[in-house]
């Protein structure tokens, strides 16, 4: 296993940036994650670490060996890909063979080296298969022993899971993980779903628009987004314009009352900022606020129940509408068109520049 | 829900076509594998027995095979760079030569052929040049073997954008990443297109192979224009004279056709099973690269001297049409535009064109009104036997033309469709089922491209199935249809086997055989006939940029739909 180093990696399509100036550092052993939506580059940026496009700027590090202009076929990269790509014309066995014989690995050893391979996915029952005899699942299984069985450097994951159905997906990832925690490669996972990154990573990057958003684990990038993107993109968010009136205190007046937030970032007075607080960390007030509190109020406009979690929108006096939602909602806490005054910790208000704003002031 | 869309309409329908099927595909096929075992209602094998072991026989087998196999090979050769090239590389101009390539398509070969005899005969104007400026004493026998290798060369020249479109085709349609993850296994260059790129090309490459191998097989036109007789075609038309005397020719035609379903069976189970299903899913197409401006040269360079050479006959060919006298000068003496005059004058010239034009017209009718009716209960209706009137209707694809004309004259002589008293109906049904496949393909093509939902919607306004039919269905497919039409009508006009051997009497002459006789005639023929085929190539040309452009212009707005 190798870390990887991503140095100002530029990619451009006919002149179209798809990748700008990219810093990453992976660490070895490392199950990182490029995370974001479609066109944001993380498959660009993965196809550049397997070799198949080339940077127009900066350099790539497997270890410390700069492998920018190594062609693919010299990386020593297990690539799962997408629609796996397993070949039609080869059995199960030969499919996951083809890298060692690549390698010039004696008979012998390329025999149990493909059978424990295939153990590990626990395909070994369908050596003699032809992958179009097999399920999506199954498929997805072989592409994984492939790219394990030349025992690589780094294995790069290209959204793996996006054609398997919900179930198979949980399943799935449970396996990756115990295949990485007995393994300890280090794996480059490309998706665009978060609850995967979440759930897998040891490391996120958040990516947008060709650049790195954020860095982080997965509870910081939850819990303490970088920017208005990252903490849209990554689960669901109410954001609360306001201006910063107390750096101190880190007080922001909005338009529903002073709210108090917690950042270790550094803020000037009068700086446009968004407040940004998670549905989950909303609560009815019933009596007195402790001192932590941020207190607004509302009225309710829809419930809806969803079986484990229950949402209100609040429509706030303003006109925003917030979302509040309760986890294992026992009963429903209020109808439509009651008045209701919500709660949330100051401890769990975000601060975000107001990046909209940050555009105006510079133009 | 009733199994089956049967009402008395389409049930009638679907006899008549049986019959139609059975008496003008699967009858003259059996007459002629009757007649090839049985003589004086007595079974015998000795006409097979008597083609394997005459030397004669022999021999034309043995030639068939040998130019089925050159020239097999010789496209293979030259269609696979261009494929790779043209598939895996961007250039500027591109679709030009991807156009450019199809070029050579555009004349029957026979008429090149006239053309090539211009230029490489003993006294053409290859020769006669280089022996002005002194290169050889004596002139250089450039057709070989007797013709051997002018026929191998037309038909290699002939045949290699056929080979190339199926390359190409199943070149692009590799999956890139199933390429992709071999590289990121560890392999690259041949290694990569011997382990993974070949053999997923293997099931379009072996498609293309066959068609290449029977139509070089089967050709008449060609070797008969060089005269080259030993082969099985010219042998089987030369034995339709006195066919009622020496049944032999039955027994070549049941051998062509046995060879015929021998390699498709071959393509069917070998590959068939193998037809890998591509996923064209990943977002990623990196199958194409820009090329360096040297490799962009170096295609250039190629792929225009191939063009080039492969236009040397048609370009002869327009020549000789245009010259008073061409014989024994490099070049032509004395231009004269007056045998495109003639074309309308000369009485076979002239009431040729008028036979085409009829044949042609009539025929593509019946392809059109068939075409659509069959493809219209292949992609809308649950009929029993689908399956079977599927492959029916696209036998005539891997029919050898020869084969069922052979069929058609000797099954049918004696009745009051003799093509020896008059071959007008038997033509136009043989010019109908031969191009039937293309016309069933394009509108297939066409309702398949066109949702259902749109048919369902006016469905659920109320429109009776009819009017749907007229007023929703049609015109959305209409390009397809036309593009097909043409197709089919072009094809009609420029046949050749069929009228070859079908039309017998000067009158009934369409115009391929009118040039064929022209050729033969001392004086003025080869000119008039020169005429003749560059009013053909001009006809190809115009219905294939048409078709294309019907094509072209509406494929966008029917995948859209």
């Amino acid at each position: 296993m190798v870390g990887v180093t991503l140095e100002n990696v530029t990619k451009r399509f006919d002149n179209v940036v798809a990748l700008e100036r990219i810093n990453l550092q992976i660490n070895p052993g490392e199950f990182f994650f490029l995370l974001g939506p479609s066109g944001c580059g993380k498959t660009t940026l993965l196809r550049i670490l397997a070799g198949f496009y080339t940077p127009e700027g900066g350099h790539v590090h497997f270890g410390d060996r700069d492998i920018t202009l190594v062609p693919p076929h010299k990386r020593n990269t297990g690539m799962v890909f997408q629609n796996y790509a397993l070949w039609p014309h080869m059995t199960v066995w030969k499919n996951v063979e083809y890298g060692l014989t690549m390698r010039n690995i004696n008979q012998h050893e390329k025999d149990q080296r493909v059978k424990r391979a295939l153990e590990m996915v626990q395909m070994a029952g369908y050596a003699d298969r032809s992958p179009n005899q097999l399920s999506g699942g199954q498929q997805q299984r072989v592409a994984l022993a492939r790219a394990l069985v030349i025992e690589p450097g780094v294995i790069l994951m290209d959204e793996p899971l996006s054609n398997l159905d919900a179930r198979l997906r949980l399943e799935m990832r449970e396996h990756l993980q115990d295949l990485h925690k007995a393994l300890g490669v280090t794996i480059i996972y490309v998706t665009h779903d978060q609850k995967e990154a979440l759930a897998m990573g040891d490391r996120v990057a958040v990516m947008q628009m060709g650049q790195v958003a954020q860095i982080g684990t997965p509870r910081e990038v939850y819990t303490r987004p970088a920017t208005r993107f990252v903490a849209d993109f990554i689960g669901e968010i109410n954001l609360i314009p306001g201006d910063i009136t107390n750096v101190q205190d880190t007080i922001i007046h909005t338009d529903i009352g002073d709210i108090r937030g917690a950042t270790d970032r550094t803020f000037t007075k009068g700086q446009r900022v968004l407040c940004a607080v998670r549905p989950e960390a909303l609560d009815f007030l019933e009596g007195e606020p402790s001192k932590h509190d941020n207190v607004v109020s509302g009225q309710v406009k829809h419930v809806i129940y969803l079986g484990e979690v229950e949402q209100y929108i609040v429509e706030l006096l303003d006109g925003t509408q917030i979302k509040l939602v309760e986890y294992d909602p026992a009963e429903q806490r209020a109808m439509p068109g009651d008045s209701v005054r919500l709660k949330f910790s100051s401890q769990r208000v975000v601060i975000l520049p107001d990046e909209e704003d940050d555009r105006h002031e510079t133009v | 829900m009733r199994r089956y869309d049967l009402n008395w309409a389409t049930l009638s329908f679907l006899v008549a076509l049986a019959l139609f099927f059975i008496a003008f595909l699967f009858y003259p096929l059996w007459y002629a594998v009757v007649k090839s075992v049985m003589v004086d209602n007595k079974f015998t094998f000795t006409f097979y027995e008597l083609m394997l072991t005459s030397p004669v026989y022999q021999e034309a087998i043995l030639n068939s095979f040998r130019l089925g196999t050159i020239t097999t090979i010789a496209t293979t050769i030259l269609s696979l760079p261009i494929a790779f090239f043209l598939v895996r590389y961007d250039f500027r101009g591109k679709n030009l030569l991807n156009g450019l390539i199809l070029v050579p398509m555009v004349l029957p070969p026979f008429v090149g052929a006239i053309g090539m005899k211009q230029m490489f005969a003993r006294f053409g104007s290859i020769n006669l040049l280089l022996l002005d400026i002194g290169f050889i004493d004596q002139p250089i026998d450039w057709f070989g073997g007797g013709g051997f290798v002018g026929v191998v060369i037309l038909e290699v020249l002939h045949l290699y954008p056929i080979m190339y479109l199926n390359v190409a085709a199943s070149l692009a349609n590799i999956d890139p990443s199933l390429e992709e993850a071999a590289r990121n296994m560890g392999s690259s260059g041949f290694k990569l297109f011997r382990t993974v790129t070949f053999p997923l090309m293997l099931p379009g490459y072996f498609a293309g192979a066959i068609i290449v191998f029977i139509w070089a097989f089967t050709d008449l036109g060609t070797p008969l224009i060089f005269n080259y007789r030993q082969v099985v075609s010219v042998q089987i038309f030369n034995s339709i004279e006195d066919i009622n005397e020496n049944p032999m020719a039955y027994a070549l035609v049941v051998f062509v056709l046995l060879l015929t379903v021998f390699f498709f069976y071959l393509s069917k189970t070998l590959l068939g099973n193998k037809r890998y299903e591509m996923i064209a899913r990943g977002h990623v197409s990196s199958a194409s690269r820009p090329a360096s401006t040297g490799l962009t040269a170096l295609i250039y360079v190629s792929m225009l001297s191939l063009t080039g050479i492969a236009m040397l006959p048609h370009l002869s060919v327009f020549l000789t049409s245009i010259t008073e006298q061409w014989f024994m000068s490099v070049l032509p003496q004395e231009l004269t535009g007056k045998y495109y005059g003639m074309v309308f004058e000369h009485p076979l010239a002239l009431s040729s064109i008028k036979t085409s034009l009829i044949l042609s017209v009539l025929s593509t009718s019946l392809d059109v009104v068939l075409g659509v009716a069959i493809a219209y209960l292949l992609t809308r209706t649950r009929i029993p036997y689908k399956g079977v009137l599927d492959a029916t209707a696209m036998l005539p694809l891997a029919l050898p033309g020869l084969v069922l004309a052979f069929g058609y004259l000797a099954g049918y002589s004696g009745t009051f469709l003799d093509a020896r008293n008059n071959p007008m109906p038997l033509l136009v049904i043989a010019y109908a089922v031969r191009r039937l496949p293309y016309m069933v393909r394009a509108a297939y093509a066409g309702f398949q491209q066109t949702s259902v939902t749109l048919e369902e919607a006016a469905q659920n306004l109320g429109a009776s199935r009819l009017r749907i039919l007229f007023q929703i269905t049609f015109p959305l497919i209409i390009a397809n249809l036309v593009a097909g039409g043409i197709l089919c009508f072009s094809f009609a006009m420029l046949e050749v086997s069929d009228s070859l051997i079908l039309a017998l009497k000067d009158e009934y002459y369409p115009i391929t055989k009118a040039i064929y006789a022209l050729l033969g005639r001392i004086s003025d023929g080869p000119y008039l006939a020169s005429a003749m085929g560059v009013f053909g190539m001009f006809l190809l040309i115009i219905s294939l940029f048409l078709a294309g452009r019907f094509l072209g212009r509406r494929m966008g707005e029917l995948f859209r739909a």
